[in-house]
């Protein structure tokens, strides 16, 4: 196993202070502290080459949980294990062989070109110029940004500067790369183009990759499995399918009608989520979707009819709303 | 008008969210002090005299340059740069409020807070040190001090609107600004009284602007001026102002111009 | 082995420095210049000063400007070295400094010498050629040479725990700036020899605020005014101090990663 957690917790503990004037000499003389947990008694195992989406609401814990795999944090309690290595003990070794991507940050130096950045990568991550050499070619190939190289970042947009981001951190072909929401702030086509590239390196450099991210979009397309979070516990660890067929054992049946129908017709066959002549989307359950099928295309004036998975993201929604007990 | 005020008091709360940060300030505006004074003490023991001050006016000089400090010295028109190069002052030029004004309020707020700090650090090193000040009783040169010190606060300002707007031409606000720090922490008579220079450069120095920040106004104080020398510094003083305002408006229309131009 | 990994690093962050340095040629000769119109200043103060004096506590004129040329050269030194203290602040708040944490370099080589500029090699040249001259208008001996250097290397090692004291108040409170202008505020007392103060200010800031260890020692053993005892006192001073920066270092860091979010 490439990535261990066990029982990891992080609480941080903070002080609260009332406002004004009062608040601030009350919070002079006795001090509120107040426990904050951000994590909460978390296990999983990653396996090498796994590309695993960690998935939650914002504040649900998952920066802090990637932020203590990458030893930027001590956990309070807990074990977790990265390459064999302990994280917060920074062992150089360990260090070298893993990357951390936190989106809207930037490490690239934002008045020279990017590849001076990236020759400094090469510098601190003591890459041979062989392999600096070749992951280079082939990562700017991959990644598009051939010609950006020697344009300031200043100069980049958006979209090229995360790109040039990316490069910098993957140069030194980590074994382990943690993605923290990426895509955010980039535009639909950009973020297209990050997934796909993401998706690449992990099948060929065979990368360990976690993404953080609250776009569904994101972990659809890259994550088989997901691993749920909110309020710091772990709600889920698995397949997305399974997911879908655990929480969600339903699809929808999407309808163009050609003639308008009372809808008091409809409801005996099946939930109605909506319907707007011409449009009907019904919901129906797994094991009488062929049946209720049947009966549309058989009894009423149907133009259209299309069979879809539920919405990922309604979902997690709900698996969350599931844990407000 | 009651805006201005509004801005005023503004700046106290600045300041205590920022405590750590204002603290810092104040500490070292203590040591600066301590440093210059504790190094005169030294060169004009009691009783001897030095560059033709005795060591109770060279004291109170440097006292008075410390609290004149905090009255003329302190401004906010650095930030107009950063106003500026932030795009920032759009916002401010849709309010329906005077841009110089609303700087020079800020100015205000800004004096109000280092006088009070100022006030309370030099009452507790006269307890500490009982330092042999030279107090002036005489009403005339105690009213021209204070004529003096309106003029230095009025000269500050422009020079500082100068440098501020710097920003409308170039990202490089800070450069000139240390290069005026500099050269202010010299001319202007901080570390050491302007007249000990040697004749001819001194009556060089009084023609620039910047004796008139600190050491100009102490001098008045110290009743070591006679009354054609007074009017003198003032003129000089009031053209100099007249003049940076005059510069101040010119620079400040075109920058305007240019910075709509670019539709920041 | 590590060593030299990190002297080219050093040069490597150096070179970025002052590229982007560079870019913004108007001002960094404007820097330049206001550095060095600081130096003729205060030149120009003391020239004044000695002219109407002859001795300041009991030091001659070149012995004066000697103790002012061992300042200058312990101010331009650690600005040129240690010159990314100085953007601390920002790397904190603006969380660039977990990409420091997460890297295989000392976040504290990082934080110290990641910024050095080039150009600042220019003042230091200057300072190096003044400070020879005025050390040739005065009596010096081997001795006092090999003991100035030895004290040199303490002086800097004491600014060395400063800007490492300073950086780990930053992590704990953000608040570097003025920190770190507070040192410059303290060392600039050192512009002339401590010994013009009169007590206890003078044991204030010779054994307290370390300043007379820094500026005025060196100068004194240069000139055979220095005794054994104090040498040592001094080397202890700068050993004691470099360790319980590294120890509040240490501790910062450790506050970093259970707190900061």
């Amino acid at each position: 196993m490439v990535i261990s957690v066990s029982n990891l917790s992080k609480y941080y503990t903070t002080h609260k202070k009332d406002a004004g004037l009062l608040g601030s000499i009350k919070s002079f003389i006795a001090r509120k502290y107040e426990t904050i947990k951000a994590v909460e008694n978390i296990s999983f195992t990653i396996g090498e080459g796994e590309l695993v989406g960690f998935i939650g609401p914002n504040g649900a814990g998952k920066t802090t949980t990637l932020k203590c795999l990458s030893g930027l944090l001590y956990p309070t309690s807990g074990r977790v294990s990265v390459l064999g290595f302990t994280p917060y003990e920074r062992n150089h070794t360990f260090l070298k062989q893993i990357s951390l991507v936190m989106g809207q940050k930037n490490q690239l130096w934002w008045d020279l070109p990017v590849i001076e950045s990236i020759q400094l990568q090469k510098e601190i991550y003591s890459i041979t110029d062989e392999k600096y050499k070749k992951t280079l070619s082939e990562l700017t190939e991959l990644l598009e940004i051939a010609d950006l190289l020697s344009v300031q970042v200043k100069k980049l947009s958006l979209g090229q500067r995360m790109k040039c981001e990316l490069l910098a951190a993957i140069i030194h072909t980590p074994r382990v790369l943690f993605l923290d929401e990426p895509t955010i702030g980039l535009d639909v086509v950009m973020q297209k183009k990050l997934r796909e590239f993401i998706k690449e390196y992990n099948k060929h450099y065979m990368a360990t990759i976690m993404l953080t991210s609250h776009y569904m979009k994101d972990v659809e397309a890259l994550c088989k499995r997901v691993i749920i979070i909110n309020h710091g516990t772990l709600l889920y660890d698995g397949q997305l399918s399974d997911l879908v067929k655990k929480h969600a054992p339903y699809k929808i049946i999407k309808v163009i009608l050609d003639k308008y129908i009372d809808p008091k017709k409809l409801a005996p066959l099946s939930e109605v989520l909506y319907f707007s002549y011409p449009e009907l989307v019904l919901r129906v359950s797994q094991k009488n979707i062929g049946k209720v099928a049947t009966k549309i295309l058989d009894k009423f004036p149907v133009e259209n009819i299309t069979i879809e998975d539920p919405d990922i993201e309604q979902v997690i929604r709900e698996v969350f709303t599931k844990q407000k007990r | 008008m009651r805006k201005y005020f509004l801005i005023i008091v503004n700046m106290w709360d600045e300041i205590f969210t920022y405590r750590l940060s204002f603290a810092m300030w104040r500490l070292r505006n203590v040591f600066q002090l301590l440093t210059i004074y504790f190094l005169w003490a030294s060169l004009i023991p009691k009783q001897s005299v030095l560059f033709g001050y005795s060591q109770s006016l060279m004291l109170t000089y440097v006292i008075g340059t410390s609290f004149l400090s905090a009255v003329i010295l302190s401004t906010r028109t650095y930030e107009i740069g950063d106003n500026i190069n932030s795009g920032n002052l759009s916002a401010l030029l849709l309010k329906p409020i005077n841009y110089f004004g609303y700087w020079f309020a800020k100015d205000i707020g800004d004096k109000l807070v280092n006088i009070s700090f100022s006030l309370v650090e030099l009452f507790l090193l006269f307890f500490l040190l009982r330092p042999p000040l030279f107090l002036q009783t005489d009403i005339v040169p105690l009213l021209f001090f204070i004529i003096t010190i309106c003029l230095g606060i009025l000269l500050y300002f422009c020079i500082g609107s100068l440098l501020g707007m710097i920003g409308f031409w170039s990202p490089e606000v800070w450069a000139p600004r240390f290069i005026f720090f500099i050269l202010i922490g010299f001319f202007a008579g901080i570390l050491f009284p302007l007249d000990i220079f040697p004749k001819p450069i001194f009556n060089i120095l009084q023609l620039l602007p910047f004796p008139y920040l600190l050491f100009f106004p102490l001098k008045v104080y110290l009743g070591q001026l006679s009354m054609p020398e007074i009017l003198k510094g003032i003129s000089i003083s009031v053209i100099w102002i007249f003049s940076l305002t005059y510069i101040m408006v010119l620079v400040w229309r075109k920058g305007l111009r240019m910075y709509t131009a670019y539709g920041n | 082995m590590e060593i030299k990994k990190y002297i080219k690093l050093w040069w490597f962050f150096a070179r970025m420095t002052t590229k982007v340095a560079f870019q913004s040629r108007f001002g960094a000769i404007v820097f330049l210049i206001g550095k060095l119109l600081r130096f003729v200043f205060f030149l120009i103060f003391l020239i004044l000063l000695l002219t109407k004096t002859n001795v300041i506590a009991g030091y001659s004129f070149w012995q004066v400007i000697f103790f002012f040329a061992t300042f200058n050269l312990l101010d331009t030194i650690p600005q040129l070295l240690w010159r990314e203290v100085y953007r601390f602040r920002t790397y904190v708040a603006r969380g660039f400094f977990d990409y420091i944490l997460i890297k295989p370099v000392s976040p504290l080589f990082r934080s110290l010498f990641g910024g050095s500029d080039i150009l600042d090699f220019s003042i230091l040249l200057i300072s190096v050629i003044f400070l020879v001259y005025a050390a040739g208008k005065i009596d010096i001996t081997v001795f006092g040479v090999i003991g100035y250097l030895l004290l040199l290397v303490n002086a800097l090692l004491i600014s060395l725990s400063f800007h490492i004291f300073v950086l780990a108040m930053g992590i704990l409170t953000t608040e570097v700036d003025n920190a770190i202008m507070l040192y410059r505020d303290l060392t600039q007392m050192g512009r002339l020899p401590v010994d013009i103060y009169l007590e206890p200010i003078r044991g204030f800031l010779t054994f307290v605020i370390p300043v007379g260890i820094m500026m005025t020692f060196p100068p004194k053993v240069m000139m055979g005014l220095l005794s054994g005892t104090m040498l040592i006192i001094a080397f202890l001073i700068g050993i004691s101090l470099f360790l319980f920066s590294l120890f509040f270092w240490n501790y910062a860091m450790r506050r970093y990663a259970s707190v900061s979010s």
